[in-house]
């Protein structure tokens, strides 16, 4: 089983840098941690960065996970190719490029592109957002599972994952304390579902969706609040149709032993119990 | 230090309706309030452990009026007293009067933006707790935004007769206490006359979202909010309810237990909402 530490960023490609990169500062609240020939990286927190945008194809969509000893990459790579899912060890280039010292590069069963990465780099300057977002982090991934039983039993047998509720069949799933950090949702294609980022406060949630409202960003969600994670959230559309979450207050599972995963409807009163209706295809029957 | 009138509680609202039916329906089926007493030409609503703290009355000519609790019959003629000393012409309500009130005794007078303020003694209690047709989480009826003099010079009406304390002004629109809440009046300097809104206090912040979901499906005219007041930090949601009275709800807050200062914020909506959320109430501009 390998150990996933934490989620340490994502990758997507853009057909529009300049777009992408004004969206992620003016918008979002990100701060720009690093500027490059085709690509710009990003920072949430106290990490080097946790988002990179790169000029390429939309759909060229990569979460990668941190592991805490080298060794991990080739225990991982050796599970999962046992499981009949190639793993590809990356060049020293890319792992500059992706500011980390090692890492392994598989796709799941959906076809997710992930990767495992060992020391990435963190950042000795702290984040300090375009706009004043409340931002603490990046903290989750939404995937997309063309098979939601099957990825579950993936991401559980071969992860430390494990389920800490679940919506219909889609799986909320834990590494550490933190209610989920990959959450599956049913889609025929794969790729990254939505991207979280955690505000300090129901406040920030609620001046972020009338500062973004008002700049005709498109809401698909919210703002709400879930029952499962008792996170306060909004949901609304980036570049290329990429959905992000800011939420704050998410629930902590302190003792495994005591906790038990609950069953949520697939339908608005699983996703939301203030009443807002999600315009999230992923989130829809 | 000069003589003042001991308020010991806001009480209730009384408000004139051209339509006694329908604005009863609101009370019940929209509001959340419980029906406590009909007659031919009132409606009572339950909010609390208090028998009411809502009348609807039939016909506009009926008025408005807010009553305040005072201790005793001595305190109501101090009062009576007092104000007619400072030059305001005083009223002492007959029998049929203090039992369509429900207290016994009561005396009133007309402020210049038009409303009457009704000082009661013993008003009716209820032993049975409030249970309201739709699960809106009511606490008990919370304050009153009310119009005032353009110029503010009613405000000392408040202050130096009827013993309030200013805890905040934003403008010269004042939040007066008289007790541990924040405020129970909000007095806004306005060109126009009456009641701004009835405030009823809700559980939490759950309780303002989820009612301004229910609200919107209902198609319930929203006017303020959802927000959190930046003086008070109340969160609010205020609606429009019948013959142009709009009602809020609000939750959390501050309490303000040893006294402190009162602070001048700028006339600027942000000091009337710090999420910046939308507003149709012209005073709140």
């Amino acid at each position: 089983m390998i150990k996933l530490a934490d989620v340490s960023y994502v990758r997507l490609g853009t057909r529009d840098l300049e777009g992408a990169t004004h969206f992620a500062t003016e918008y979002l609240g990100l701060d720009i941690a690093e500027q490059v020939k085709g690509a710009v990286y990003f920072k949430s927190d106290e990490r080097e960065h946790t988002l990179c945008y790169f000029e390429g194809d939309p759909s060229d969509q990569v979460v990668c996970f941190e592991v805490e000893e080298r060794s991990h990459l080739d225990e991982a790579a050796a599970q999962i190719e046992r499981l009949g899912y190639p793993v590809r060890r990356g060049t020293s280039a890319e792992a500059a490029l992706r500011k980390v010292r090692d890492f392994v590069a598989f796709r799941d069963p959906t076809g997710n592109a992930i990767e495992l990465a060992w020391r990435p780099a963190y950042s000795g300057r702290r984040y300090h957002g375009a706009r004043d977002a409340g931002i603490t982090g990046f903290s989750h991934v939404g995937l997309c599972s063309s098979d939601l039983v099957r990825d579950e039993a993936f991401w559980t047998e071969v992860t430390n994952a494990r389920v800490s509720d679940r919506i219909g069949d889609a799986p909320l799933l834990r590494i550490d304390e933190v209610h989920h950090t990959i959450a599956l949702f049913p889609s025929p294609t794969p790729g990254i579902q939505h991207i979280n980022h955690q505000v300090e406060s129901g406040d920030d949630i609620m001046r972020s969706h009338q500062f973004l409202k008002d700049r005709q960003v498109r809401m698909v969600f919210g703002p709400g609040r879930h029952p499962t994670s008792e996170a306060k959230f909004l949901y609304f559309e980036g570049p290329e149709n990429m959905v992000f979450e800011y939420s704050s207050g998410v629930r902590e599972i302190a003792d495994e032993l005591l906790w038990r995963e609950r069953q949520f409807t697939f339908g608005p009163k699983g996703f939301c119990k203030w009443g807002a209706k999600p315009d999230i295809p992923e989130f829809r029957k | 230090m000069n003589e003042a009138i001991t308020i010991e509680q806001l009480r209730y609202v009384r408000l004139g309706t051209a339509d006694l039916k329908g604005a009863a329906d609101f009370a019940g089926r929209i509001l959340g309030l419980q029906l406590v007493d009909r007659t031919d030409t009132a409606a009572y609503f339950r909010s609390d452990y208090r028998d009411h703290t809502l009348v609807y009355l039939d016909g506009i000519e009926a008025g408005q009026a807010v009553g305040f609790e005072v201790r005793s019959p001595d305190v109501l003629a101090q009062a009576e007293r007092l104000l007619t000393e400072a030059g305001i012409v005083v009223t002492r309500g007959d029998a049929e009067a203090c039992e369509a009130r429900k207290v016994r005794q009561f005396a009133s007078f007309r402020m210049p933006a038009g409303y009457d303020i009704e000082l009661v003694v013993r008003p009716l209690q209820s032993g049975w707790r409030y249970h309201g047709p739709r699960d809106a989480g009511i606490t008990g009826l919370e304050a009153i935004a009310l119009r005032g003099a353009p110029d503010a010079s009613d405000q000392q009406i408040w202050t130096t007769l009827l013993g309030g304390k200013i805890s905040d002004w934003v403008g010269d629109a004042a939040y007066v206490r008289f007790d541990e809440a924040h405020h129970r009046i909000a007095v806004h300097p306005s060109e126009k006359k009456g009641i701004i809104a009835v405030e009823f206090g809700v559980e939490n912040m759950d309780l303002i979202m989820q009612n301004a979901y229910h609200l919107r499906g209902a198609q319930v005219r929203i006017v303020d909010g959802p927000g959190r007041r930046t003086a008070s930090q109340q969160v609010f949601l205020s609606f429009a309810g019948p013959d142009g009275v709009n009602f809020s709800f609000v939750a959390e807050g501050e309490r303000i237990v040893n006294g402190r200062r009162a602070r001048q914020f700028p006339r600027k909506r942000e000091s009337f909402c710090n999420w910046n959320s939308d507003t149709q109430i012209p005073e709140y501009q």
